[in-house]
């Protein structure tokens, strides 16, 4: 109990409930506030809405059915997702996947990280309280984007366009024109955006200087991707353990040494931008070739084995951990949800700020929802 | 105590040259006076520690300094029916920049096994996906409750492999039509 | 001649014959006393009835046709449920229930691209002042509780429409115990959208069609 100075109030703490249905906890997330006047004093975080069993559905479901399911826990980057668990199938069966399909593969993924960070500028705007502009903007690039992937996946979100081995059929012949359409566009909004928020005097002074997270706590905790970088940590899978074609390009990674709020938005800011130069240099690259390796067969067995692949989703380290005893189904997988290990350090960012500077820093976290349940 | 100087993979054959190129030494090392088997899996070394001294194994790994593992990424479980239920966890070192997955398998008789929140915070919620899950008790847990599953519903484990799928259910009521004779 | 400056003098050319009475008013002026040179016409203003017109008059009445379409033309008459419905369905104001990815594209069909304000479809994000409840999602069991609470929190009149598949009958997860096979479990739904997610096209289909259902019901207050 607090009381105030010159006067004698008893005051007892606020039990405040969040959600599960809130316009900002992006998704049925839902948390216990303890709030004492207007400062936090607990965060108690309640997830599990939204678990839906994927992991022990795809025990029952081959390989190629189970790519459907990783689509839809990370629904807002399905094409990471989608990496990681073929990745994974890959290393088991030993499958060495065509050139011209990891570059695809890196195209498509680097875009989808865009697109996913431009809805994180428009949910993130709402959270500051400038509801509409960012939201109206970050969609228009992310309909760009969305349109391209729809030509050549066939759907808008869900895509199930990766396969073990390669991918499921080649791009279509305009491909390159379409990404240079996409990439003009994109880089338009991403100015757009900027130049909207972030030497914006109100929304700095709403998201310097909260919510933030030493390197050493941030490490403990298991946090991953920009929220980490933030921090001032190093720690990049693309570069730490490359995979596809990410060390033959030339391309930086975006840390901030802050922790804040603003940091998180800043990283991931600059982190489009780098995307941008990916995908340029990798469109540059691509050549005429096979997109799946010859002799694959019509139903994959994998041998007994297993192995965790961790690929750099736009949230973190999403990584798929499968046991595999012979057959084409996995024995156990089991996904590492980049959210749920950044959620836990939500109480430690929260405690001590306002109410409304909690509801900002669970954004710049940015979650979603099918990745932290499952 | 491993006394000998070769490293035994965990299948049956060739001890010593399957492990060469990988950390097993320092491992091995740092793991003094814990009886560790060390196999190579697909992209990581593999090692299996007793479950009674996995939290000591887990902090000896963590401090030493070459090896420094200081990041858990992934803690998990693995249902084996009649052997038991295997416990991994993933580690990586955020400043040596290498992978080692550390199993202690459970019978299935005694489901307990140590917490490791003490050497990692990252541990406290994927413990508690990993107990309500499997089934499996971690003992000194801060926060044992159900994290995905409703709190009232935590005395079926839904990742065993003896958990059934549910039924399609029936369509319900308003004339519908569809009864048990129809499907 | 001469401007003068005193208010109170009046130059005689001001002053209407009638009033060159020299004497004060003593006597109360009760008539108008002598009558002028000039007599006082009042100004007709155009569109009135000039004081010799006929006030009233027969209206013709034609039987066949409503009587106060004769006498006040520009008037319609409307049923008043065909009033309700289509403002009803004009003005509906979905609470944001987005739970799954197909939040994603129900947030797609707000934006720019496809706009559902045009509709006059406004996302609201309290069910309190909202009409239809977009359910667009997997419901888990661990989420009916509140599915149903926030349900019986909208005020009548009220819709549901169940988006996606999940929302349907459990979608690609209707085999895992924890999910509830389909929101109309709980709740009673008006329209259901196929699709993983649906498309927005389809949602907008979706809620012309449950414009359409509106009026069908021509506001009917029994629900």
């Amino acid at each position: 109990m607090v009381t105030e100075s010159a006067h004698e109030f008893e005051t007892r703490d606020l039990l405040l409930n969040v959600g599960p249905q809130h316009p900002s906890t992006h998704g049925v997330f839902r948390m216990v506030m303890q709030v004492d006047g207007e400062v936090v004093r607990d965060v108690i975080p309640y997830v599990g809405y939204l678990h839906r069993g994927a992991e022990k559905l795809c025990e029952t479901m081959d390989y190629r059915q189970g790519i459907g399911f990783m689509d839809r826990t990370e629904y807002l980057a399905s094409m990471n997702a989608e990496l990681s668990y073929v990745m994974a199938v890959e290393a088991i069966a030993d499958l060495q996947v065509p050139d011209r399909a990891q570059w695809i593969r890196m195209i498509l993924v680097e875009l989808n990280r865009i697109s996913s960070h431009l809805m994180f500028m428009g949910a993130f705007g709402v959270d500051a309280g400038i509801i509409g502009t960012p939201m109206i903007y970050g969609w228009r690039e992310r309909e760009a984007i969305i349109d391209l992937f729809e030509e050549i996946t066939g759907d808008r979100m869900m895509f199930a366009y990766f396969r073990p081995g390669g991918l499921a059929w080649d791009v279509p012949t305009n491909f390159a024109a379409r990404v240079q359409e996409v990439i003009a566009a994109v880089k338009q909004g991403i100015k757009d955006l900027d130049g909207l928020l972030t030497y914006n005097e109100v929304f700095l002074a709403r998201t310097q200087g909260i919510g933030v997270i030493s390197a050493a706590d941030a490490i403990d905790f298991g946090m991953s991707g920009p929220s980490i970088r933030a921090s001032g940590v190093h720690l990049d899978i693309r570069r730490d353990e490359p995979y596809l074609k990410y060390s033959e390009i030339d391309w930086n990674v975006i840390t901030a040494t802050e922790g804040d709020v603003f940091a998180r938005y800043n990283c991931r800011l600059q982190e489009m931008w780098e995307s941008v130069r990916m995908v340029e240099q990798c469109l540059d690259r691509l050549e005429p070739g096979l997109i799946m390796p010859e002799k694959m067969p019509r139903m994959l067995r994998t041998p007994p084995g297993e192995v965790y692949v961790r690929t750099e989703a736009p949230r973190g380290e999403y990584g798929i951990y499968l046991v595999s005893k012979g057959g084409n189904r996995p024995y156990r997988l089991k996904v590492r949800s980049a959210c749920l290990s950044n959620l836990q350090a939500l109480k430690q960012m929260s405690v001590g700020q306002y109410v409304a500077d909690a509801i900002l820093v669970l954004g710049s976290i940015d979650i979603v929802l099918g990745e932290v349940d499952r | 105590m491993t006394s000998e100087n070769q490293p035994e993979s965990a299948t049956d054959s060739t001890p010593g040259a399957t492990l060469d190129g990988t950390i097993w030494a320092e491992v091995d090392r740092a793991l003094a006076g814990i009886t560790a088997r060390a196999e190579r899996g697909v992209l990581d070394l593999i090692v299996h520690i007793p479950p009674a001294e996995i939290v000591r194994g887990l902090r000896a790994l963590k401090h030493d300094t070459t090896l420094q593992f200081d990041y858990l990424r992934c803690l998990t479980a693995v249902d084996n029916e009649d052997e038991g239920i295997d416990i991994v966890y993933h580690l990586y070192s955020t400043t040596a920049r290498h992978n080692l997955t550390v199993k202690a398998t459970l019978p299935n008789d005694d489901l307990f096994i140590d917490t490791a929140t003490t050497v990692w915070r990252a541990a406290n919620w994927l413990e508690r996906e990993t107990a309500e899950m499997f089934g499996v008790r971690f003992n000194g847990h801060p926060d044992p409750r159900t994290l995905l599953m409703p709190e009232d519903m935590d005395d079926t484990f839904p990742l065993r492999k003896d958990h059934p799928l549910a039924e399609i259910e029936l369509l319900q009521g308003d004339g519908m039509g569809y009864t048990e004779e129809d499907r | 001649m001469a401007v003068t400056s005193d208010p109170t003098a009046v130059s005689p050319a001001a002053v209407p014959a009638a009033t060159t009475i020299a004497e004060p008013a003593t006597e109360p002026a009760t008539a108008p006393a002598q009558p002028a040179t000039e007599p006082v016409i009042l100004p007709v203003i155009p569109g009135e009835h000039p004081a010799e017109a006929p006030r009233l008059e027969p209206v013709e009445v034609h039987p066949g046709k409503a009587l106060y379409k004769q006498i006040l033309p520009g008037v319609m008459q409307i049923p008043l449920d065909l009033v309700l419905g289509a403002s009803r369905k004009s003005s509906l104001w979905p609470m944001t229930f987005g739970l799954a990815c197909c939040a994603i594209e129900m947030i797609a069909t707000y934006m720019a691209h496809n706009d559902l304000d045009r509709f006059g479809i406004v996302p609201w994000p309290s069910p309190r002042q909202s009409d239809v409840m977009i359910v667009a999602g997997t419901v888990t069991k661990k989420m009916a509780p509140a599915v149903k609470l926030l349900y019986e929190q909208m005020p009548n009149p009220k819709w549901v429409i169940s988006m996606g598949a999940c929302a349907t009958n459990g979608g690609p997860y209707t085999r895992y115990d924890r999910v509830l096979q389909g929101v109309d479990k709980i709740i009673p739904v008006d329209v259901y959208v196929p699709g993983c997610p649906p498309r927005p096209e389809a949602l907008i289909d979706a809620l012309i069609s449950l414009q359409e259902l509106i009026m069908e019901e021509r506001g009917a207050t029994g629900r």
